[in-house]
């Protein structure tokens, strides 16, 4: 099981065009891809389920990614947070 | 003339009564269609900026109502209808997104492809199958997946998420229709130029609609955040939203939208008229004016009133972006993020596909300078197989040189793909995240070593290819004296020397405006390690951030920074910026 915490530094949040792409990206693995943030769970394989979480600018996004391929996952995803989430052009 | 309190109140009245809402002030009597109607004003939010002056056109949604579902239902058929549907859907979205992509541009476009992924969602998917497992007709299911899924969304109390129920709306509506029978929505079918005024539009609607036609964009609620704003924004078409409900009847009306002031005059007096004209042809002159005052000072050499010569260069992250940087009139690549062939491999590139791709890049530039700044990786930028180990604090981490100097025939496959590319035009090769002399000299040594093998095999590259470094540490500029005896040139690197400087982390929002407050200790580091190099007759740039702010081009030219380098956009505004300083 692999676990990383990315804050959002975003103006607009976990909008849905980055939550489509996370849902693109965390699907190409194996893996399983939970994402936490506010006190709820998401399946981080899932635009709808991605997007209830609400997670606005400031959120922590807890992933925990667990399979076979979890190395990869963790960091592809790590990177997508920081090119797609961190608020800067 | 009218005063910004006036139209409030008037707001106010037309949101309490918008039916009797007529203002009784000038009458119109120039025009025979408005003849008979009275001035009349709204306030909104302008979330597109500009001028409008034309006809309301009302925008009128076909009804989609659901088949009645008094006949008997089998859910196995409903099923396979509601799967039909969703194909069709697609296929639609598909076509609206290869439309919206040709008519409006990329970013807007994705507005289509987050469609068809909640169209494909699990979720959603799982609503409808359940709707339909306990009865309901595939119009029912429909209905009932829409209300569960924009009720979740509006409850997040987030106003962009709150503005995604639309898109839910959009999806639904589209399965309705093809339940129905119909095709595909049909293109709202006006003719001339207008005012477009709807309750709200979705983004289905709105890149069908015919752009050219469009004058300007008002909706009865929205926010800035929703598809009308985001697509007048990207059309450039002012709009203004949230005017509360406006009366059909003013239908076909003369109106005056001014999306700067955040107003809309239905029926305005020709005084009003003729000065909202003149103050559209001047707004509108003064744009044109600044864009092709700006165009026409390409490749003008970029000296201050002064004297100064502060060259123009671009920031690139691949080669495609050469182009562009060399339409705008870049005097030179002042950073090119060499990381972009590592970071798109599975493996460590080749010095072969190093070279090429630098080559590239460097005889593109017909023999402008191309400063090329060395591997900056690190725990905060990771390349799966360089195998790097979590780092609790990464920007003060194993990166950048340090990686470099301890993983040397790294670091050498890409110096001497470097100084290969030296051959092919006017190249330079920079060092990041320096804190001492000594790193350099080690650095140094590599290099020439790189220059001895390549002598040897008798490979061609420029013997007097410039070596330098990026200012980014607090060290590296308090060093500056020391570390300038062995450089040509230093690049400052703002980000993270205010980072380090300040020692505010730039991700963390929190510190943003500690961060934009305190510029001057970046600066005075700036100043010392310009003094520093010129003393030793090297130049100095400057690439990060700050290097684009135009409050800060005259201070610049005053240390005597030689260059700046930015992001393509901002291109010409610093080069008109340096024309005019002192």
């Amino acid at each position: 099981m692999k676990q990383f915490t990315y804050l959002i530094g975003d103006e607009n949040g976990m909008h849905a065009r980055p939550a489509g792409k996370l849902a693109t990206y965390a699907k190409r693995f194996v893996s399983d891809v939970s994402v936490s943030a506010n006190g709820k769970k998401a399946d981080g394989k899932r635009l709808l389920s991605l997007m209830s979480l609400g997670a606005a600018k400031g959120a922590a996004l807890e992933f925990t990614i667990t399979g076979e391929d979890e190395e990869q996952a963790c960091q592809t995803l790590r990177q997508f947070c920081e090119e797609n989430l961190c608020g800067e052009e | 003339m009218k005063h910004a309190g006036d139209l409030t109140q008037e707001f106010h009245f037309y949101n309490q009564d918008f039916a009797d809402g007529i203002n009784f002030r000038e009458r119109h009597g120039e025009h025979m269609d408005v003849m008979s109607k009275q001035r009349a004003a709204f306030r909104g939010a302008g979330v597109s900026g500009g001028k409008a002056c034309g006809t309301l056109k009302f925008f009128r949604k076909p009804t989609v109502r659901p088949a009645p579902s008094s006949r008997p239902v089998h859910p196995a058929a409903e099923l396979t209808r509601l799967r039909q549907a969703m194909e069709t859907a697609r296929e639609q979205i598909a076509e609206l997104h290869r439309r919206a992509l040709a008519d409006i541009g990329k970013n807007e476009a994705e507005i289509f492809e987050i469609h068809a992924m909640l169209l494909e969602d699990e979720d959603f998917a799982e609503t409808l199958t359940n709707e339909i497992a306990a009865g309901k007709c595939a119009e029912d299911a429909v209905e009932g997946a829409v209300q569960v899924w924009s009720r979740m969304l509006r409850e997040l109390n987030d106003p962009y998420l709150s503005a995604r129920a639309a898109d839910i709306r959009d999806i639904a509506d589209r399965l309705l229709r093809i339940l129905a029978g119909e095709t595909q929505e049909s293109a709202a079918a006006y003719t001339g130029s207008f005012i477009l005024v709807a309750e709200d539009l979705t983004p289905s609607e709105t890149v069908l609609l015919d752009k050219s036609r469009i004058l300007g964009f008002v909706t009865f609620g929205g926010s800035s955040n929703s598809h009308t704003s985001i697509l007048a924004r990207a059309m450039g078409i002012p709009a203004l939203v949230g005017v509360g409900k406006i009366d059909e009847e003013l239908d076909s009306q003369l109106a005056l939208l001014d999306a700067d002031a955040g107003t809309l005059t239905v029926c305005p007096g020709e005084a009003e008229l003729e000065a909202f004209r003149q103050a559209q042809e001047r707004q509108d002159a003064q744009a044109r004016e600044q864009e092709k005052s700006r165009r026409a000072l390409i490749g003008r050499p970029s000296v201050t009133l002064g004297g100064h010569r502060m060259l123009i260069y671009a920031n690139i992250g691949e080669g495609a972006e050469v182009a562009h940087a060399l339409a705008d009139g870049a005097d030179g690549i002042g950073l090119l993020r060499s990381e972009f062939l590592y970071l798109s491999l599975n493996d460590y590139p080749s010095e072969e596909q190093l070279f090429e791709a630098y080559r590239q890049i460097v005889s593109d530039m017909q023999g402008k300078k191309v400063v090329i700044r060395t591997l900056d990786i690190g725990a905060d930028k990771q390349i799966p197989y360089f195998d790097l180990p979590h780092e609790e604090n990464p920007a003060l981490g194993f990166r950048a040189v340090r990686i470099c100097l301890a993983r040397e025939p790294l670091f050498k496959t890409q110096l001497r793909a470097i100084l290969r590319a030296s051959a092919f035009g006017n190249a330079a090769v920079m060092i990041p995240m320096i804190v001492s002399a000594e790193e350099v000299r080690r650095c140094r040594r590599l290099f020439d070593e790189c220059k001895a093998e390549l002598i040897c095999e008798g490979v061609d590259f420029d013997a007097r290819m410039e070596f330098g470094i990026m200012v980014e540490t607090p060290a590296a500029a308090v060093m500056s004296d020391e570390i300038s005896a062995e450089v040509d040139f230093f690049s400052v690197g703002t980000n993270d020397l205010a980072q380090y400087t300040l020692a505010a982390d730039r991700q963390n929002p929190m510190l943003a405006e500690l961060c934009e407050r305190n510029t001057e200790p970046v600066l005075r580091l700036i100043e010392r390690a310009a003094k520093a190099i010129h003393g030793r007759g090297g130049w100095i740039g400057i690439c990060g951030e700050l290097a684009a702010d135009l409050r800060l081009t005259q201070r610049f030219a005053d240390m005597g920074i030689d260059e700046l380098s930015v992001s393509v956009p901002n291109l010409l505004a610093v080069r008109e910026q340096v024309l005019r300083c002192k």
